[in-house]
């Protein structure tokens, strides 16, 4: 029994403890509880009930065709593992573009060529999303450059600044860039 | 030490594990027992859920020729997949988005593809699995604590079973002469049920158990980046096999028929149970389905423009360890072999729940005195003066 006995309690904390130890389960279940709003307000955005994305970046002009962009979340990028900090765009197309256009790419910085255009958007031309790897040494003026591709074959090319795409971004790699 | 006072010991260790967080365990318990059958409670609540034949010899609709009488209902939809439950009483699935970028779930006639019905926006098969899952912690760098806190529950529930049968002497005993007294009170009734209960779930408690100490596992192993997955990169369709068009127009694609036909002619044992469409310009058509294995689901990649398929995953494409490793989500989840297994499994989650609440029934009756007995017995008079008033407490003393 020498175990049992050495588990009871004589010092103050091992009062508390035994005094508290159940409330343990109010704790536990106080998390749900807190974290339900969140819960629902994420069900919603990821359904596209409460918008493109948490922030309206605007619509963006791409040669004789446009999108309307937003960040999925309003915040700094997350990290992947070793993928390094990634940040999601949500975008739509402008609704005579939907027939014309066969893929939408994002990049940060001039791509050079169609090959190189950055990440491709996935999902459907009303609702599609692409997540773009932000390097930690990114500059704050640096540019959020949007491809997109014609099924004739043509490609045209806009930019907009960082800064405006995501203020979130900016404050996070002012505040790395300090560090 | 002596036999006996070991087997007091074990019983110790048996009463008190997870103990203190008692509710939290029937909580996960109980939400786990509802995920089981979530999609069936979805079903009772939610008519535009269900599947009605309108006649006996009705036959079933092409995955094409759904996706056509949607387009007819609502040509402006675009839909990015169709799924058919594996029970013929539900409504197909289709996950579609509005040109206004609502994305929700319709229920389709599998019968006549008429839009039944959008899901609500609360959707109940996904919150109770995710409150049972990862405790509605939200993933924001790799698993959710809330995940680890559920599945690390997969220890203690994996010791109560060993503890249980080694302080359970001859338990097997209990197969051939069913013991549950009624008149005796509730202290030997809720004992005699736990006993019951215990060493005909002990198969259940060992899968859910194990299979919940894998999703631990599997968090901790993501984690830390490491991998043991076979499974490539997944394909992407070849620039050139995108046709370039003078009009400017979307270049044809084949059937969502065709690619099931492709699928099924080439990879024997494919069945379809749900089509994914292209999700870009250089993304494949998807099917997949379960084969001679029920667990698991095979899945090809098919080239919309040429029909080549260029990727597969099937059974025989995992490893062994894949094998075991991809079979524990089913094992927990129950959901394998249509309505009959799911309702074991949420029977046996039942009487899981009930044990841990017969559990705690049993040491607020027995255990709380034993215990301070125990200890008062080994103790030298002037701490047990202190243990007397601990177990005075109203939770310890007879609740």
């Amino acid at each position: 029994m020498s175990k049992a006995v050495a588990v009871q309690p004589t010092s103050t904390l091992g009062r508390l403890w035994h005094k508290w130890r159940f409330h343990i389960n109010i704790l536990l279940l106080l998390v749900p509880l807190g974290f339900m709003p969140k819960y629902f307000a994420d069900a919603s955005l990821f359904r596209g009930d409460s918008g493109l994305g948490e922030r309206d970046i605007g619509t963006v002009q791409v040669g004789p065709w446009s999108l309307q962009l937003a960040e999925l979340r309003n915040e700094a990028p997350r990290p992947d593992g070793p993928a390094g900090y990634m940040k999601s765009f949500n975008a739509a197309l402008c609704d005579t573009c939907i027939d014309q256009v066969k893929a939408a790419y994002l990049r940060i910085g001039k791509p050079r060529s169609l090959r190189a255009a950055g990440v491709i958007f996935f999902g459907t031309p009303y609702r599609m999303g692409a997540t773009l790897p932000i390097p930690e040494r990114t500059k704050a003026d640096a540019e959020l450059w949007i491809t997109l591709e014609g099924w004739d074959g043509s490609m045209h090319q806009a930019a907009i600044p960082l800064s405006q795409a995501s203020p979130a971004t900016i404050a996070w790699l002012a505040q790395r860039g300090a560090k | 030490m002596s036999k006996k006072s070991r087997s007091k010991l074990w019983f110790l260790v048996h009463s008190w594990l997870t103990l203190p967080i008692w509710f939290f365990v029937l909580i996960v318990c109980v939400t786990g027992t509802l995920a089981v059958v979530s999609q069936e409670i979805v079903w009772l609540a939610t008519p535009k859920a269900r599947a009605t034949q309108p006649s006996d010899d009705a036959p079933l609709l092409t995955y094409e020729q759904v996706l056509s009488a949607i387009h007819k209902a609502e040509p402006a939809l675009a839909v990015q997949s169709i799924s058919r439950p594996d029970e013929s009483h539900f409504a197909l699935v289709a996950s579609v988005v509005y040109p206004d970028g609502r994305s929700p779930s319709l229920y389709i006639s599998p019968y006549t593809g008429v839009i039944q019905g959008e899901s609500p926006s609360f959707d109940f098969k996904a919150f109770t699995r995710a409150l049972h899952g990862w405790w509605l912690v939200p993933f924001t760098n790799g698993y959710s604590w809330g995940w680890y806190l559920v599945s690390f529950l997969g220890l203690p529930l994996l010791g109560s079973l060993i503890t249980g049968l080694v302080v359970y002497k001859k338990f097997w005993k209990g197969f051939f002469k069913p013991n549950l007294r009624f008149k005796h009170g509730a202290r030997i009734f809720w004992g005699d049920f736990h006993r019951l209960c215990g060493i005909w779930s002990i198969w259940f408690i060992a899968v859910i158990s194990i299979t919940g100490l894998w999703f631990l596992i599997q968090a901790f192993m993501f984690d830390n980046q490491i991998s043991i997955s076979t499974a490539g990169n997944p394909p992407v369709v070849a620039r050139q096999d995108v046709p370039i068009m003078p009009d400017g127009k979307p270049a044809p694609q084949i059937s969502l028929d065709q690619a099931v036909k492709i699928a099924a002619d080439n990879i024997p044992g494919l069945e379809a149970s749900f089509v994914s469409l292209p999700s870009n310009a250089y993304g494949h058509i998807e099917v997949g389905g379960p084969g001679w294995y029920p667990l698991l689901f095979q899945t090809a990649d098919i080239n919309p423009y040429n029909g080549a398929i260029e990727g597969s995953r099937m059974i025989a494409d995992r490893s062994g360890l894949e094998l075991v490793t991809e079979s524990m989500r089913p094992l927990h989840t129950g959901d394998f072999g249509g309505l009959w297994v799911k309702l074991i499994w949420f029977f046996f989650g039942l009487i899981l729940s009930m044990m841990v609440l017969s559990g705690l029934l049993i040491w607020t009756k027995r255990t709380a005195l034993a215990t301070a007995n125990a200890l008062k017995r080994s103790e030298k008079p002037r701490r047990a003066a202190a243990l007397t008033a601990h177990s005075q407490q109203p939770e310890e003393a007879n609740v």
